[in-house]
């Protein structure tokens, strides 16, 4: 019952985090600027979830099988937006500053 | 590294593991998924030996890493998110370099990818060893930052940071 609670707070912990995410892409100035709200955020905000799901979960294989999820995530989610954030630099899209 | 040494028996054994490992979980440990686990399994070995020279691990530092990582994937989340939301969106981003002292190969892009998910930097392009950062706050000590995590991955491959960045 505990670890049902536990699980639901960090679901939706997680959920916030993603929301930050897409409030941070819709608001921030430039095409780097609006990665850095994509990756962090999303990297805590699916870590948060993968927590979650991971009490659920029923076997160890299942919690393994989101950690995977995660770290292919955080892999993915780090070389896209360097390789993003270098093909803007190339095409010359200047940096927002204040 | 000699290219003999990739075909090390060490190294081949604990990828076969680690790749046993990740077919364990894929499949929920299910014993007929095997008949085609095992041949994929020696194929990813293969393949990864032939793609990734070994890599000498150094468990307690790679142990010490994980309780960073976390603390600072924490640190990053909370401070984009307070940014996002913020009505003023309180950032002052710019592009700086840094010189890496890491030598090219494994260690280097696995430090490039944790920049990029530390809070407040993003890497955005590696030529000749300086490595192009883009840093939400550029009050924010990301120099510090950057500097201590290259030395704790320096420390988990086992390298040392002779490069002096940019020299060639």
């Amino acid at each position: 019952m505990l670890t049902e609670y536990v699980s639901a707070v960090l679901l939706v912990a997680g959920a916030i985090f993603y929301l930050a995410g897409t409030i941070g892409l819709l608001r921030f100035p430039d095409v780097y600027t609006r990665l850095h709200a994509l990756t962090k955020a999303d990297n805590l905000g699916l870590g948060l979830i993968v927590i979650g799901l991971s009490l659920q979960a029923s076997s160890f294989a299942a919690a393994g099988k989101l950690f995977l999820i995660w770290l292919l995530v955080l892999l993915a989610g780090a070389s896209v937006s360097h390789l993003v954030a270098r093909a803007a630099l190339h095409k010359g899209v200047h940096l927002w500053k204040r | 590294m000699k290219p003999v040494s990739r075909f090390s028996l060490p190294t081949m054994t604990s990828r076969f593991l680690l790749f046993s490992f990740i077919w364990w979980i894929l499949t929920d440990g299910a014993v007929n998924s095997w008949w085609i686990g095992i041949p994929a399994v020696i194929l990813a070995t293969l393949t990864s030996v032939a793609l990734i020279p070994p890599v000498k691990l150094v468990w307690y530092e790679v142990v010490r890493f994980v309780p960073y990582f976390i603390f600072r994937s924490v640190t990053g989340g909370f401070d984009v998110a307070k940014r996002a939301f913020h009505p003023a969106i309180p950032i002052a981003p710019d592009l700086v370099e840094y010189p890496l002292r890491l030598s090219p190969g494994l260690p280097q892009v696995f430090l490039i990818n944790t920049i990029s998910l530390l809070p407040g930097t993003l890497t955005a392009e590696l030529n000749q060893n300086i490595l192009k950062v883009h840093v939400l706050d550029a009050q924010a000590n990301f120099k510090a930052e950057i500097e201590a995590v290259e030395q704790r991955v320096a420390r988990m491959f086992s390298v040392n940071l002779t490069n002096r960045g940019g020299g060639e």
